[in-house]
């Protein structure tokens, strides 16, 4: 069991010093490094170790540790094992290479990347607008942006909803029964 | 002389256009120079919703992100919290789960074939294949209470148990979709007219197919044996008997042939799998949703839709709510930069026909 997984993160390791790496369960494994062993890395896999299908690019905000993190995950069709390798960078200065140059598909994921977290990306010429229009100020994936302000500031209530009535209230007043409210003995986290 | 170049917005307003998006072409005379896909006309936010809601909250959510296949998303999502808080599946589900999943998929086939169709002017198809995923849909109605979105596959199994009869009913829709492949073989992948439309039409080099991103029938239009379901099987795929088809080329032509022979295999998987169906619960319930917190923890999970693998890459901090949910759908690479790349030297009137044959959806694009 988790053979060629083991035998896979020694390779890893013996090549990247610094990378931590993990064999998470059966045909996968995680390899976190510093950002700029991110780019060799990505090229010794794809190139060396034959992981060439790039299956997902991603972004998660760490709004608590001031960070970014970036997320590459490849698989390699052979020996069918999947990478998670993850990096992070600070929030005040997002900035990466684009990775266009291993995988032409890079370039829509760090589009997307860019205007939904503000990460800039090195090398990738079509960075701009891409799935918002006209947006201004902060990039709406961020953690600390503010969902209700924007749709307050930015649509109007109909009118008649402007007060934002509990909808037992019109129940109770339309059909006569009371409505219990099962939710009201839980707090769901803000 | 060099022909003047033009640029021609195809869509987003397109009645070849495979929904809400838009092509910017630039042509010289009927042949296509540069294409650039621009998507944006239906973002709403699903990811940024997620990040607010609870973990039970976001199923009603996420199968809005395809509607012609909804049910991989619920899979997806459901089978990375189980993976994230190691919870087990009942035998049953695992069985329900592929049963629903191969019906969504000979749902989206019957809505592909009406397309491709459509697509080159042969109006009959839709007409008969959107008529016979009716039957599929009145199955998903009984089984789950919505035609089109289920928000049935949820995480720790199923929201309810096959209703009394429902296999049978099941069998008896297998049986009639069957008994229609001769009249679809006929009227669209014997067609004299698709033949000549379709062979040489949108081709991806088979040496650059995985480089670029390219899964499902596309993949195995190049003569690329790759799914997921047996690569990675999840369920129950593995205790199933079916075969993954391929074929030659890379054109419109060899991805329509895979799929043509996939709708055999679903049929039969459906059949297999409600023969080997084991009693027994249908649901791991979770607890109290409302409170229920997802340990710290990552997972990619894939699912093989009918066009390809669907990714959710989804992170939990250990709170109520979803850290981040990241869907791949196989349109955001079809979709743009291999659409990209292939409409290079298409013609014009191919571009619809092409976009089809791809499988873009601009709902998993943008989500």
């Amino acid at each position: 069991m988790l053979e060629k997984e083991n035998k896979l993160a020694e390779q890893i390791k013996k090549t990247f010093h610094s990378a931590e790496v993990k064999v998470m369960r059966e045909k996968r494994i995680s390899v976190q490094l510093r950002s700029n062993l991110i780019p060799p890395f990505l090229s010794y896999a794809k190139e060396l170790l034959d992981f060439k299908h790039l299956a997902h690019m991603s972004c998660v905000d760490w709004l608590e540790d001031n960070e970014f993190e970036l997320v590459f995950i490849l698989w390699n069709y052979d020996e069918q094992i999947q990478i998670i390798s993850k990096t992070r960078i600070p929030r005040d200065k997002a900035e990466f290479v684009s990775l266009k140059k291993f995988w032409i598909q890079a370039e829509t994921y760090e589009r997307e990347i860019h205007e939904m977290y503000g990460v800039d990306f090195e090398g990738n010429n079509r960075l701009g607008e891409f799935i918002l229009e006209d947006w201004e100020g902060m990039p709406p994936m961020r953690r600390d942006f503010d969902t209700r302000k924007y749709s307050r500031e930015t649509y109007f209530q109909r009118p008649g909803r402007e007060d934002a009535k509990d909808v037992r209230e019109t129940i109770t007043k339309h059909s006569g029964e009371e409505v219990p409210d099962f939710a009201k003995n839980y707090t769901i986290r803000q | 002389m060099r022909e003047k170049e033009t640029t021609l917005y195809l869509g987003p307003q397109h009645p070849g256009i495979t929904g809400n998006m838009m092509v910017k072409l630039k042509v010289a005379g009927d042949t296509i120079v540069k294409a650039e896909t621009h998507i944006g006309y239906l973002h709403r936010a699903f990811e940024k919703l997620m990040e607010q809601r609870t973990w039970t909250q976001s199923f009603p959510i996420v199968c809005r992100i395809c509607v012609p296949e909804p049910d991989p998303n619920e899979e997806n999502l459901a089978r990375a919290i189980e993976e994230i808080e190691g919870r087990e599946v009942p035998e049953r589900a695992k069985y329900i789960r592929v049963i629903v999943l191969e019906l969504a998929r000979l749902a989206s086939y019957q809505l592909w074939m009406g397309g491709q169709s459509g697509s080159m002017g042969l109006y009959t198809m839709p007409q008969w294949t959107v008529g016979d995923r009716d039957y599929i849909l009145d199955l998903f109605e009984e089984l789950t209470g919505g035609r089109v979105y289920h928000m049935y596959i949820w995480a720790g199994g199923v929201r309810r148990d096959l209703p009394e009869g429902f296999a049978d009913k099941v069998l008896k829709v297998m049986d009639y979709l069957e008994s229609r492949l001769p009249d679809y073989d006929r009227l669209l992948f014997e067609n004299a007219l698709f033949h000549k439309r379709a062979k040489g039409v949108g081709v991806i080099p088979k040496e650059k197919a995985i480089e670029w991103g390219v899964v499902g029938a596309p993949l195995r239009g190049c003569g690329i044996k790759h799914d997921v379901r047996i690569d990675e099987p999840y369920e129950v795929y593995d205790k199933l008997d079916f075969v993954v088809p391929t074929h030659e080329g890379g054109d419109v032509w060899s991805r329509a042939m895979v799929r043509r022979q996939e709708i055999e295999q679903s049929i039969s998987i459906i059949r297999q799998a409600i023969e080997k169906m084991p009693g027994g619960d249908y649901y791991n319930k979770i607890p109290n949703p409302l409170t229920w917190r997802v340990p710290k923890g990552e997972a990619y999970v894939k699912t093989e839709s009918a066009r390809g693998e669907f990714g959710y890459y989804v992170v939990s901090d250990g709170s109520e709510k979803p850290r981040r949910v990241h869907v791949r759908g196989p349109a955001y690479v079809h979709g743009i930069s291999l659409l990209e790349e292939v409409l290079k030297g298409a013609n014009i009137a191919d571009v619809s026909f092409i976009m089809n044959s791809l499988g873009t959806c601009p709902p998993e694009m943008e989500r």
